[in-house]
């Protein structure tokens, strides 16, 4: 008995000042309306009413939308010089963004987020364009005198250096795929000879393109451009006077060395020329001055060089007939 | 030995019968099928019974509708093919939302779109009308100078009002 004496005790001062609070707060809510009545008990206080009259004191009043009253004939770049967000207001166009699945047209431009999320181009109108172009033609500098054509263009600047710039929406302007710089050089403006141009194709391998006769040197192992740029130009300078020395062993090289035919060095050469001076012995062995030596040159060549097939088979024996003087019946 | 062989043959006869018979209880036991738990509902609504739920155009539309019926929230290159820092630019995105939300209180009557422009950054939106227009003003300057300090690039916040947030509602259902 005593134990459940001192308990309702306990709960009651527990809860004196939890009303005493509820009773505190209703009397301040309600002061500021009846200030000089008596406090009045609200136990369901009217929230409502008190939510809108907070909502019409926070009523803005904003005039007309200005597109409602911009001339027709106004300066749009001046209206939206810069790149920015739709703005319903500012753009006097009729415009509509949305899929609707009834039969009726689009959400119109006010309170349309789906125009304000897609990039605009008004800043970019054609008169602002022009704009831009006449404000940047002072500093411009006229086309080199001698560089018209593109002949000319390649003839005097040969080596053609191609490197990449990216641009992203990011803060950070490095990229690494920006560090690659491929140099191309015509190999005919280059100065070369046989044995050279020999060495340097071998020396180049598959960057040498045969179809446009282009070498195409890549570099990305240096982490920047410069350092690239700089290796390119160093590997070209280092393949072309590469492909000029001339090493010792090189002359070591025998007929069976050889990746081609040569008819100059060959037997036939030799042979030619001693039966065509016969019975005298051959002085030197110029072929120049014997008929259709040329023509045989050609088809031997091609015919060992290429491989046999019916053509070089068929020319192979249209020169030999020819150097031989024989009489030739299909010919005509 | 002889012993042993026999009953070493015995031990292989059990377990070959034996064996399979495991593996057979076990696969009866433990493989069970169940529905698939696959539901997609983010982004979705149900239709109330009333149909007098409202929804934007943007909540109308559900995700698999972006790029056809709406567009993206956030714009940038990060996302495309090797595009660079994806997901710098992910959390960066959140932070802006979670930074506007709790500076414009109950402000936004859309979603916040962060478009990235080189290295600026735009955010647009659709606000209420119920500041004043100087604290509008200041709520403006306020973000502008604190996420350029915190991002480290120019940002700029374009918003558009709007009188009551029921001028955003596309449909009921």
């Amino acid at each position: 008995m005593l134990l459940l004496k001192r308990g309702c005790e306990v709960n009651f001062i527990q809860s004196l000042p939890k009303t005493l609070r509820f009773l505190a707060a209703h009397s301040s809510a309600s002061e500021p309306n009846e200030q000089e009545q008596f406090r009045v008990l609200e136990l369901f206080p009217r929230k409502k009413s008190v939510m809108h009259e907070k909502q019409k004191t926070h009523h803005i009043n904003i005039p007309p939308p200005r597109s409602n009253e911009m001339p027709i004939d106004q300066d749009w770049p001046s209206v939206w010089p810069g790149a920015r967000t739709f703005h319903p207001a500012s753009v006097p166009l009729p415009l509509r963004q949305g899929y609707q699945e009834k039969d009726i047209a689009p959400p119109n431009k006010y309170a349309n987020a789906e125009l304000m999320k897609i990039p605009n181009f008004l800043h970019l109108t054609p008169p602002a364009i022009q704009r831009h172009c006449e404000a940047l033609k002072q500093f411009c500098t006229e086309w080199p005198a001698g560089l018209e054509t593109e002949e000319k263009c390649m003839k005097h600047f040969p080596v053609e250096i191609i490197t990449s710039d990216y641009c992203y929406s990011s803060p950070t302007i490095r990229e690494p795929l920006a560090r690659i710089v491929s140099l191309r050089v015509r190999i005919s403006s280059l100065h070369l000879d046989t044995h050279a141009k020999d060495k340097l194709l071998r020396l180049l391998g598959n960057r040498y393109n045969p179809d446009t006769d282009i070498i195409t040197i890549t570099a990305d192992r240096c982490p920047t451009k410069k350092q690239n740029l700089e290796y390119v130009r160093y590997l070209l300078t280092a393949v072309y006077h590469e492909s000029w020395k001339v090493e010792s062993w090189e002359a070591e090289k025998s007929v069976a060395d050889m990746e081609y035919y040569d008819w100059d060095t060959s037997p036939s050469r030799t042979h030619l020329v001693t039966l065509y001076k016969w019975p005298e012995p051959p002085m030197d062995y110029d072929y120049e001055t014997i008929p259709h030596a040329t023509e045989y040159k050609i088809a031997v060549s091609d015919l060992i060089n290429n491989g046999e097939d019916q053509y070089s088979v068929n020319k192979y024996k249209e020169a030999v007939k020819n150097l031989l003087n024989l009489k030739c019946d299909n010919k005509g | 030995m002889s012993d042993g062989d026999v009953g070493n043959a015995d031990c292989d006869v059990n377990f070959s019968y034996i064996l399979p018979v495991v593996q057979q209880t076990f696969m009866q036991r433990y493989f069970h099928t169940s529905t698939v738990v696959s539901k997609v509902q983010s982004g979705r609504y149900k239709i109330t019974i009333n149909r007098n739920k409202p929804l934007t155009y943007e909540m109308a539309n559900p995700p698999h509708y972006i790029a056809h019926r709406k567009s993206w929230n956030s714009w940038n290159t990060s996302n495309i093919k090797d595009g660079n820092r994806p997901s710098e630019t992910a959390t960066e995105d959140m932070f802006i939302r979670k930074f506007m939300w709790g500076t414009w209180p109950n402000l936004f009557a859309s979603e916040v779109i962060i478009k990235r422009q080189h290295n600026i950054i735009r955010i647009a939106g659709i606000i209420t009308r119920t500041l004043t227009p100087y604290k509008i003003y200041f709520l403006i300057g306020y973000t502008e100078e604190l996420l350029s300090y915190w991002l480290q690039c120019p940002i700029k916040v374009e918003l558009v009002t709007i009188d009551n947030k029921k001028q955003m509602i596309f449909k009921y259902i």
